[in-house]
């Protein structure tokens, strides 16, 4: 037991089959074409969601519902500019703007704590929504655009290196002192504040960092769509899905709304398509039963049971 | 003056509209401290219980409001009592219970519109209901509109009565400044905050009543509602009554005016007034 | 130690627990004999337009399901025997990303023989280019629209039924007003591509009619009081209002023309009026509003068979006057095309349907092809039963000129009832 762990423990057999896992991601589209490509990346794309989510609200304790309306900007970004410049250059403008309108929306709303944050970010997400709508019918006389169309191994590779570049990004500013900063905010932010960090930019720069990620995933997904209109675009649904996925994994650490978003994509898929009849009913009870019984997600849930396992062999031995 | 009466009147009844989707939610919040995202699912209820048995039983929707509003009470109490009231027992802060019951009426929002779904369908639904027009110094109204809107003043009025002047209405006052001390005074703080949730629960489930007289009702329209009555609650002040009223009115009138000059651009300028009015004044109108 | 050990524990089962499904595919088995025919499809069971699955579609091609598997279902040559069809529903929740991914699910890992549309336009641009890179067969059911029109040269596996703005709705109204003497009209819109589209089209077919537009106004979704929009078509006495909207607010602008008391002479709404459940819902007050459409059964003994079918399995309030029979139609002559086909093989159904002409409750019933036939097609306009049609006496008549029409359009409309 203890030389297995010990190899698995080690730092390079770790970093090795991170490596193995992302290779094996990586070049999967070369010979298999089948669903599961769709279905791995839209995991994909609601963990980067989850975890851009995390990376302020986790740590800040401000809860953002703020998602959609960098999603949807992402979105529309592609859907303008889509058919004029290479996709991958689409995607790096949707993340800009995205985090652009985030660094805005950060400076504007510091007076806002606490729920009043979730709230007005929540009617930013309308806001920008009836805007984008008005703007269409009456200036454009038009409704809804068409996106350009993108092979599927192209959104899924994109999508994996946004994935990647959204987990480095995060488990980079929890170790840096960057990190320790949005934690002390999370904790105290008058304290926090005496202590000398400029709470104000912090946040904001997080907020738009965190930002990037989602605008990013926005104007890949969209080419899968071919057809948004601003309900589709904004839907607040991909607001509020982070924030469940976040949750539901746990949010201790870094892991946890990872795990969240991939249980709950895969579970919300798999119930959709067996039980489309009751998928709401058995989805709604499995959330209120998982609050009820796992208040540290479930990861907690997960650690738990396992320090249990590990006690009971401790004293086998 | 006809068209002075027109957008005045007119927002009137949209306030009073707003107002009663959203006092529910606003005690909900405030004293129980539960963000019910399920609000609009109890408000869909309502409505389908009122359509059922004005259409299957020919019984007046007016009427329906008695058995309504107390069934959907009882509901409401329980899942205080059994759900919330565990949530709330085993959360770490505060925090923690407002994050995680949030989720929970996440739950409850999936459950109540897949078992409505199951029972009524997921057509549109609706009803001709005193669908005739009442002229009031010459500007025309549709009698089920002020129908509506006198008795969402009452039912409010009533509310605010009963919350300023009776024991109980003052134990729940007391409970939504300081739980902790209000426990202490004697107030038995889990019967209050089921009873908060239930009396919110009712609120939802009269204003499905009243608004399925004038507008088509679909089993899928619950968060809808939602949203509007989360915009009311904050313009009005979290967990303030006489806030939502006010908050519901002014949305009312705003909207009013809007749909006059330019219908087009009424939920923009619903959500502008709404952003502005957090940037401006952070804690709505009537916060504390 | 242990957190750390636990952790790559629990990635190391997910990272498995994913592939798992990756190898399954992967090793092919051997081809069972085929037994069934699926046809998969990704519809909204819930969410706002969960509607559709409920009042249009829906019903439909539920119904053709278990008729064709009375008859044994579909004969096909290659295998020399008739085919059950099974169906695979997925609830797409009526999210866009949903409905795509489902879609592809069904082609990719299920490998259903046939997809059936989803539903809303917006749903259908955004399914038919993933129909056409697959080589799956799109018939179209609730949708369609001017925006799709240009595209249509780059689908061929597009095959729409259902009529819209100007595939022969507006130009056949502007016929109708015009017909009647009507000058002015008010136009109320949502702002939705529905909306927009038909407001646009109508505007252009009622001006070269020589009809005045007096007021354009649009709503948002979800608006609540639409009166001063009435006040206005009535203070500019406007002799026609056309309301583009979707149930919710032609309801809600009907209701409030009777309160207002605007009585014009004609009064057109969007999807709604073509509801059966309208003439129960406003009863009397329904008589002389017009929608789109449209059939009874007048227009044929084909449809009236199909109307007794219907009513004979689901609630009459559920019928569709604008939709229904073409949803059908289409789907009889998927059917058709498939048993002459002989093969489940797409690409030669394809051929069949771009080319032939197929007996259906519209009688011969054929599509226009685009690209010179290698396009996607559309329903030719000789087939459709009808495009406006008019409540009289608790009939949707069919008021279109020409052999169509079931009944002249009573123009002006009746007023209003008297308070009850």
């Amino acid at each position: 037991m203890n030389s297995v762990a010990s190899i698995v423990l080690n730092r390079s057999f770790q970093l090795g089959l991170l490596a193995v896992i992302l290779i094996a991601l990586a070049t999967l589209p070369l010979h298999y074409q089948g669903y599961n490509i769709v279905r791995l990346l839209n995991i994909f794309m609601f963990v980067v969601l989850t975890v851009s989510w995390v990376i302020f609200s986790g740590s800040t304790g401000y809860m953002s519902l703020a998602s959609a309306a960098f999603f949807g900007v992402g979105i529309y970004t592609s859907a303008l500019l889509g058919d004029k410049l290479p996709i991958a250059v689409v995607v790096g403008i949707g993340a800009l703007v995205s985090s652009c309108v985030a660094f805005l929306v950060g400076a504007l709303t510091l007076r806002l704590r606490g729920i009043y944050f979730a709230i007005f970010t929540f009617g930013l997400v309308e806001l920008i929504k009836h805007l984008t709508l008005w703007w269409e019918i009456n200036m454009e006389d038009r409704r809804g655009r068409l996106v350009v169309y993108v092979e599927n191994d192209i959104i899924f590779w994109v999508m994996l290196s946004i994935l990647v570049a959204t987990l480095l990004t995060a488990y980079f500013i929890r170790r840096s002192k960057w990190g320790l900063a949005l934690q002390s905010i999370g904790e105290n932010e008058e304290a926090a504040a005496h202590m000398g960090i400029n709470v104000t930019l912090v946040k904001v720069i997080t907020f738009a960092v965190s930002a990037l990620f989602v605008g990013a995933s926005g104007a890949i997904i969209a080419t899968r769509w071919t057809y948004i209109d601003p309900g589709i675009a904004f839907n607040p649904l991909y607001s509020f899905m982070p924030v469940l996925m976040a949750i539901f994994g746990g949010m201790g650490r870094l892991l946890g709304p990872v795990i969240g978003a991939i249980a709950f994509t895969y579970l919300k898929e798999e119930l959709g398509t067996e039980f489309p009849e009751l998928y709401m009913l058995i989805f709604g009870i499995i959330l209120i039963v998982a609050i009820l019984y796992m208040p540290n997600g479930l990861v907690g849930l997960i650690q738990r049971l396992w320090i249990r396992g590990f006690r009971r062999q401790d004293a086998d031995t | 003056m006809v068209e002075f009466l027109n957008i005045f009147i007119g927002g009137l009844i949209l306030g009073g509209i707003y107002a009663l989707i959203a006092v529910g939610l606003s005690l909900q919040y405030g004293v129980a401290r539960v963000l019910n995202i399920s609000h609009g699912e109890f408000i869909m209820v309502g409505a389908f219980l009122t359509w059922a048995m004005y259409t299957f039983w020919g019984l007046n929707p007016l009427a329906s409001l008695a058995i309504v509003g107390p069934a959907i009470f009882v509901v409401g109490f329980v899942l205080h009592r059994t759900l919330f009231t565990r949530l709330r027992t085993s959360s770490a802060s505060p925090a923690a219970y407002e994050g995680g019951s949030l989720i929970a009426t996440f739950g409850l929002m999936f459950i109540i519109q897949n078992l409505a779904i199951i029972t009524w369908g997921t057509d549109i639904e609706a009803y001709s209901f005193l669908n005739t027009g009442v002229s009031i110094f010459g500007a025309r109204f549709a009698a089920n509109r002020l129908t509506m809107l006198l008795f969402a003043a009452g039912i409010c009025v009533v509310f605010y009565l009963f919350l300023a002047r009776t024991r109980l209405g003052k134990a729940i006052r007391a409970a939504a400044q300081d739980p902790e001390t209000a426990g202490m005074m004697g107030v038995n703080i889990k019967r209050v905050l089921a009873l908060c949730f239930g009396l919110g629960a009712l609120m939802a489930g009269l204003a499905g009543s009243l608004l399925s007289m004038c507008y088509p009702i679909r089993t899928t329209m619950g968060l809808e509602y939602t949203i509007i009555a989360i915009i009311v609650v904050v313009l009005g002040g979290m967990g303030s009554i006489v806030g939502s009223f006010i908050g519901g009115l002014i949305l009312g009138m705003v909207g009013s005016i809007v749909l006059y000059i330019d219908p087009s651009l009424s939920l923009v300028a619903y959500y502008f007034i709404f952003i502005l009015l957090l940037l401006v004044r952070p804690t709505g109108i009537l916060g504390k | 130690m242990r957190r750390k050990l636990l952790i790559l524990m629990v990635s190391c089962t997910m990272v498995l627990a994913l592939a798992a499904p990756l190898f399954a595919a992967g090793c092919d088995e051997a081809e069972p004999e085929k037994e069934v025919i699926v046809f998969g499809a990704a519809r909204p069971l819930t969410g706002p337009f969960a509607v559709y699955e409920e009042m249009a579609f829906g019903p439909i091609y539920k119904m053709w399901v278990d008729e064709v598997n009375a008859r044994g279902g579909l004969y096909i040559e290659e295998y020399g025997k008739r085919l059950p069809i099974e169906l695979k529903i997925y609830d797409d929740g009526s999210d866009m990303g949903t409905m795509t991914s489902m879609l592809e699910r069904l082609i990719l890992e299920d490998e259903v023989d046939f997809i059936l549309p989803p539903a809303s336009t917006a749903f259908l641009f955004a399914a038919a280019p993933i129909a056409n890179k697959h080589g799956y067969i799109l018939m179209g059911a609730e949708g369609g629209g001017t925006t799709l029109t240009p595209l249509l040269p780059s689908l061929p596996y597009y095959f729409g039924v259902l009529n819209y703005s100007d595939h022969y709705q507006m130009p056949v109204l502007a016929d109708i007003l015009s017909d009647a003497g009507i000058e002015t009209a008010a136009i109320m819109y949502l702002e939705d591509l529905h909306g927009v589209e038909y407001s646009g089209v109508a505007g252009i077919e009622l001006t070269n009619a020589g009809i005045d537009i007096v007021m354009t106004k649009s709503v948002p979704l979800g608006v609540m009081d639409v009166s001063s929009i009435i006040n206005q078509a009535k203070t500019l006495g406007a002799e026609a209002f056309l309301s583009f909207c979707y149930p919710d607010e032609n309801f809600l602008a009907i209701g409030t023309a009777i309160a207002l008391d605007y009585n014009p002479d004609v009064f057109l709404t969007g999807p709604g009026a073509n509801f059966a459940f309208f003439a129960g819902v406003f009863g009397p007050a329904a008589e002389g509003i017009m929608g789109y459409g449209a059939w009874n059964t007048k227009s044929s003994a084909a449809s009236e068979d199909f109307y007794e079918k219907f009513i004979a399995l689901y609630d009459p309030g559920l019928l569709d006057w604008w939709g229904h029979n073409l949803y059908y139609a289409g789907l009889q002559f998927f059917e058709q095309a498939i048993e002459e086909a002989g093969t489940l093989d797409q690409a030669v159904i394809r051929e069949v349907m771009a080319t032939s002409t197929f007996d259906t409750i519209l009688g011969p019933t054929w599509f226009d092809m685009t690209a010179d036939g290698e396009g996607g097609g559309l329903l030719a306009e000789e087939c459709y039963t009808g495009q406006v049609g008019q409540w009289q006496n608790g009939v949707f008549e069919v008021v279109d000129p020409g052999a169509n029409r079931t009944a002249p359009p009573v123009i002006p409309k009746p007023a209003w009832p008297a308070e009850e």
